[in-house]
């Protein structure tokens, strides 16, 4: 059973190092949320891992395999997606066409559908017209059509209702159930750490704390320390 | 006045088979190519002195010219894929204004500076329309804008390949974390249109004038066709260029006005970027 991992990572944007000497794992089967404050770097660490930021040290690992200089297409078909912040839809394509970049098959088109019926009367919709919440539906569903082993995603909440919000969780849950490992980002810090088994606590773009998530989310002084940049 | 539209009519396929190609680049690889009739002339060229000097059947120098203008423009691509790929439209733009430059100098140094011997691909009338005769040139030329844009817009529209170019064309980096190749999509529309580029020119040149100028800076009046439809829209870029060469070419016919037909482009552009911001407010146009 292959895993991610990140191994001792550094990334550099701008003027400096944003994210330093960072490490994790990311097994199947587990959703492994990683909180901090803003800015703490979140966004660069996912970044880095799919390969739209270098990693200036450190390296990115599945299994035997290096994807450290590997390019983003090459990350893709080593089974990591990523799901960037903002409901990265393709606005002129409609959903279907958008489903179709990833599934190889109907049969996968038909199945991710089912986990949205939302979207399945809306198929020939161009995405730019759906609401933001059936946006997020098919950039989730565009990503599980790929069946991927490895899965980032960023800011799923971002700009979306709390009510949406909670109907898309159970279903990144359900895919990390059948066998995908899950990286996730989240702005709601409780909720992230509701459904996933380990957590990450990143400030000032150092780990500062590592652990079963159900734990943190039973210890609010443990979090808070996290947040506030005190390693445990 | 009407011989003179429809002889205008040939340019001005010409011009919308260039359109087609610079809509095409900007809105999938996100350039405005100058170079692109560049890279034609210097396609059309090799092909002319292949024939000259090397005694190739005309045919075949053609198509070696052919290749080299889409080989050119797909290097160019390779380039722009490869060094600029994270930067914007205006900066990648620039560097294709620079090419432009690079191949009339080029051209110069390598054919000299005068009009090359052009035979004629094709020639001869097609057909007469009221005893006015239409050429084959002019008939290939639109036939080709026009079979161009149809072909563009069934690919783009029905096929993957062509979901997945608008895709790219969209969000680029997306795009590439969901496993669509990028660089090799973006060569393979540089070197299309490099190639559809060279033919168009390679059948007009023997006759317009031929000079290096005068065959790479026709990038003026596809760009101001392109603009019609917005640099987006294939149709109105084949209909503002055969509206633009019919216009050109009746012009041409009055002693008093002939002179203008060169500056119709210009104020063609000039026409429309105004038009395009009537609306505007000053600060948000800014």
């Amino acid at each position: 059973m292959n895993t991610l991992r990140v191994n001792g990572v550094t990334v550099a944007r701008g003027a400096g190092p944003v994210i330093r000497d960072v490490s994790l794992e990311l097994v199947p089967g587990r959703i492994t949320a990683l909180v901090g404050p803003n800015g703490a770097g979140k966004t660069s660490l996912l970044e880095a891992i799919s390969g739209v930021l270098p990693i200036a040290s450190g390296s990115v690992h599945i299994g035997p395999h290096d994807l450290t200089r590997q390019s983003r297409v090459g990350r893709f078909r080593r089974g990591l997606a990523h799901i960037e912040q903002g409901r990265a839809v393709f606005g002129g394509l409609t959903v279907l066409e958008n489903l179709r970049l990833t599934a190889r098959t109907g049969e996968q088109v038909d199945q991710v559908l089912a986990l949205f019926p939302e979207l399945a009367k809306r198929a020939d919709s161009p995405a730019a017209l759906l609401s933001g919440g059936e946006q997020q539906m098919v950039v989730l569903a565009r990503a599980f059509a790929a069946n991927p082993a490895f899965l980032l995603i960023d800011e799923m909440s971002l700009g979306l209702a709390p009510v949406v919000f909670t109907r898309l969780l159970p279903v990144v849950s359900r895919f990390a159930a059948e066998g995908a490992a899950i990286l996730l980002v989240e702005q709601f810090t409780h909720l992230a750490l509701g459904i996933a088994q380990d957590a990450v606590v990143v400030s000032s773009g150092r780990v500062t704390h590592q652990g079963p998530a159900p734990d943190l989310l039973a210890s609010p002084a443990t979090l808070h320390t996290a947040y506030l940049g005190e390693s445990r | 006045m009407l011989q003179g539209a429809l002889a205008g009519l040939a340019a001005g396929g010409l011009y919308a088979v260039l359109a087609v190609c610079l809509t095409l680049m900007s809105r999938l690889v996100r350039v405005v190519n100058f170079a692109q009739a560049a890279t034609g002339m210097v396609g059309s060229y090799l092909a002319v002195w292949l024939v000259v000097h090397t005694g190739l059947p005309e045919w075949a120098a053609t198509l070696g010219g052919i290749l080299l203008g889409a080989g050119l423009s797909a290097g160019l691509g390779w380039i722009v894929c490869t060094w600029l790929a994270e930067t914007d439209t205006g900066t990648r733009s620039a560097v294709t204004a620079a090419v432009l430059l690079l191949l009339i100098s080029l051209s110069f140094i390598l054919f000299g500076n005068k009009p090359q011997p052009f035979r004629p691909v094709l020639a001869g009338p097609a057909f007469q329309v009221g005893g006015v005769v239409v050429s084959q040139v002019t008939v290939a030329t639109v036939g080709l804008a026009v079979l161009v844009a149809l072909a563009c817009r069934l690919l783009l529209g029905r096929t993957a390949v062509g979901v997945r170019l608008r895709a790219l064309s969209e969000r680029p980096t997306t795009a590439e974390l969901l496993g669509i190749p990028a660089k090799p999509l973006s060569i393979a529309v540089w070197a299309g249109t490099g190639l559809v580029a060279t033919l168009a020119i390679s059948v007009v040149a023997p006759s317009q004038s031929n000079d290096p100028t005068s065959l790479a800076m026709l990038v003026v009046p596809a760009s101001a066709a392109a603009l019609l439809g917005g640099f987006r829209r294939l149709d109105l870029a084949v209909g503002g260029g055969l509206v633009l060469g019919v216009v050109e070419g009746a012009v041409a016919q009055s002693d008093h006005l002939s002179l203008v037909r060169y500056f119709l482009p210009l104020l063609f552009i000039v026409a429309l970027l105004l038009w395009s911001q009537r609306k505007e407010v000053w600060d948000a146009a800014r």
